[in-house]
């Protein structure tokens, strides 16, 4: 598919972009989490589009997931309204506070933390210790 | 933009009948009390010594029941709560695995059946056997099968499921009711789903002596429903108490979570979701990857995990879309491409949360968090940052640009 961004034309490989959209979107909503980061990176090295292309759409793609996921939880009734009401507007604050903070950190010591930080919490769930 | 909007409102009407149609359950009501025999041979008296909680405690039951008999407690909550099992172990006999999903509504929010002490042994035995062990193994071996008898009676709707039923989103054909014992040997299963370990269903705090009289420790927890707690006594199907009903208050910042069954105070959910999802916004992953395993490892189930998490990011999702479309800076034929991929994924994900057991979760998840690692790796490495350093230049001036331009456009608009 050819699309058009700012006077400029990409090619953009659906043949890779919607079944790894399509498997994102199950594995996100399923868990819960949002698809972001594996969504960039499919776009931008699988897709090979630029990344002021991908920013944008990629967000305007897991949206869809996002609302899609919500409803249908909701339907199975794994929607608890109180836990929700708690979170929101913590997430909220989060969104506000985070931005701030980044800009004052250096942002490859902050993804070095988050892969250890991440590791240990994978090897938890999976039970190694 | 107007074209943006037009697909979500056709999306959310869509959506709505959708998930109104499948939300329709059927009401089935089932009395809450235990069924009073009408021919009790002797009643059993019991003594509590209160009857009012306040965010959990200790009651100490006391009663006197024939001499040298085995007396059991059961004790359940009013306040009921969700549990569903997807039964795919193969049969022994022709090795078919029968994919029939088990759900109830009706599983009291707290289950406790007391054991005489002199089982202590048999509940040992089951925490020794890890994640295998099995309620229907230790109601045996503790001689408890002829008194367990509130969850034996709840209404469990069986459902075969299929892969196809799956992929379109259905829970499958809804089987035939179950007959009694049927259902007494599933409710066992979903009791062990829900509950997950032999401490959080049984208990060995029974002590009776030879003359009868018997005293037991109730031990509510401090995260346990409130609402009305029956505790009845039995020696057999025959030989029973009345339930004695005892009153749980819970009081703020404590609060129940209705669908997660368990009551928290909200300050510490509170903090934990600021906490991750500024870490998350720092990191640039957001905060479910993190915030997701720990609630579950904090003994939420995963389901309402997952369902009550995802919709969080709903709106700053949105108003990151907004801003993004303000500047220009969306491809919607790409987006919205990409988007349709998404929702046929995001329709498919939440029914697999239902299937899937906690273990399960916890290793898929486990994976996912590795390969996100791995990502976030590479995403160190001197040559993608060398790259990346590029394209941030150029995100920028592109951005810095679309705000000039969006500027201009409002100023010539005025």
């Amino acid at each position: 598919m050819k699309i058009e961004f700012w006077g400029q034309e990409f090619k953009a490989n659906l043949w890779i972009g919607i079944p790894g959209a399509f498997l994102i979107a199950i594995a996100s909503s399923m868990f819960g989490f949002g698809g972001g980061p594996f969504m960039v990176p499919l776009m931008t090295v699988a897709m090979r589009l630029p990344m002021y292309v991908v920013v944008g759409s990629s967000l305007l793609a897991i949206f869809f997931n996002t609302l899609m996921g919500t409803f249908r939880h909701y339907g199975f009734g794994n929607f608890d309204p109180i836990f929700f009401l708690i979170m929101f507007p913590a997430a909220i604050l989060g969104g506000f506070i985070g931005p701030r903070i980044a800009k004052k950190i250096s942002p490859i010591a902050v993804k070095r933390v988050a892969v250890v930080g991440l590791a240990i919490l994978a090897l938890q769930l999976l039970g190694v210790f | 933009m107007k074209r943006f909007i037009t697909v979500f409102l056709a999306l959310f009407v869509v959506l709505t009948f959708s998930t109104t149609g499948l939300s329709q359950q059927p009401v089935e009501q089932k009395p809450a009390e235990a069924p009073k025999d009408a021919q009790a041979v002797e009643k059993l008296e019991i003594k509590v010594d209160k009857t009012q909680l306040s965010g959990g405690g200790k009651i100490t039951v006391t009663g006197k029941a024939p001499a040298g008999k085995d007396v059991y407690i059961e004790v359940w909550a009013e306040k009921k709560i969700r549990a569903a099992r997807l039964d795919a172990d193969p049969d022994p006999k022709t090795g078919k695995r029968p994919y029939i999903f088990y759900m109830t509504d009706d599983m009291p929010a707290y289950y406790r059946l007391i054991v005489p002490e002199k089982y202590k042994s048999v509940l040992e035995a089951a925490k020794k056997e890890g994640k295998k062990w099995s309620v229907s193994k230790v109601i045996k071996d503790a001689g408890a099968d002829a008194v367990y008898g509130y969850p034996a009676k709840i209404l469990i709707d069986r459902y075969q499921t299929t892969l196809w039923a799956s992929i379109i989103g259905s829970r499958g054909t809804k089987l035939e009711p179950m007959d009694e014992k049927e259902n007494k040997r599933r409710s066992m299963q979903l009791l062990k789903a829900r509950f997950r370990s032999v401490d959080a269903i049984f208990s060995s705090n029974l002590k009776i002596n030879d003359d009868g009289t018997f005293t037991a420790v109730v031990d509510l927890p401090d995260n346990a429903a409130p609402g009305k707690y029956f505790v009845v006594a039995k020696v057999d199907k025959e030989i029973k108490s009345d339930p004695v009903v005892i009153e749980n208050s819970v009081s703020f910042p404590n609060v129940y979570l209705p669908n997660a069954g368990r009551t928290v105070n909200v300050l510490w959910p509170f903090l934990l979701t600021a906490a991750i999802t500024t870490f998350g916004v720092v990191m640039g992953a957001g905060g479910g990857f993190i915030l997701n395993p720990i609630l579950v490892m904090l003994g939420l189930p995963h389901t309402v995990v997952a369902g009550s998490v995802m919709p969080t990011v709903l709106f700053s999702q949105a108003s990151g879309i907004y801003n993004y479309s303000k500047i220009k800076f969306i491809n919607w034929k790409l987006g919205v491409t990409l988007g349709l991929a998404m929702l046929a994924g995001g329709f498919i994900g939440p029914k697999l949360t239902e299937l899937i057991t906690l273990e399960q979760y916890k290793f898929l998840f486990g994976w996912v968090l590795l390969i996100l690692a791995a990502l976030m790796l590479w995403q160190t490495t001197p040559k993608y940052l060398e790259k990346n350093k590029k394209e941030q230049a150029i995100l920028k001036e592109f951005k810095k640009r679309a705000e000039e331009a969006a500027k201009k456009k409002q100023e010539g608009g005025k």
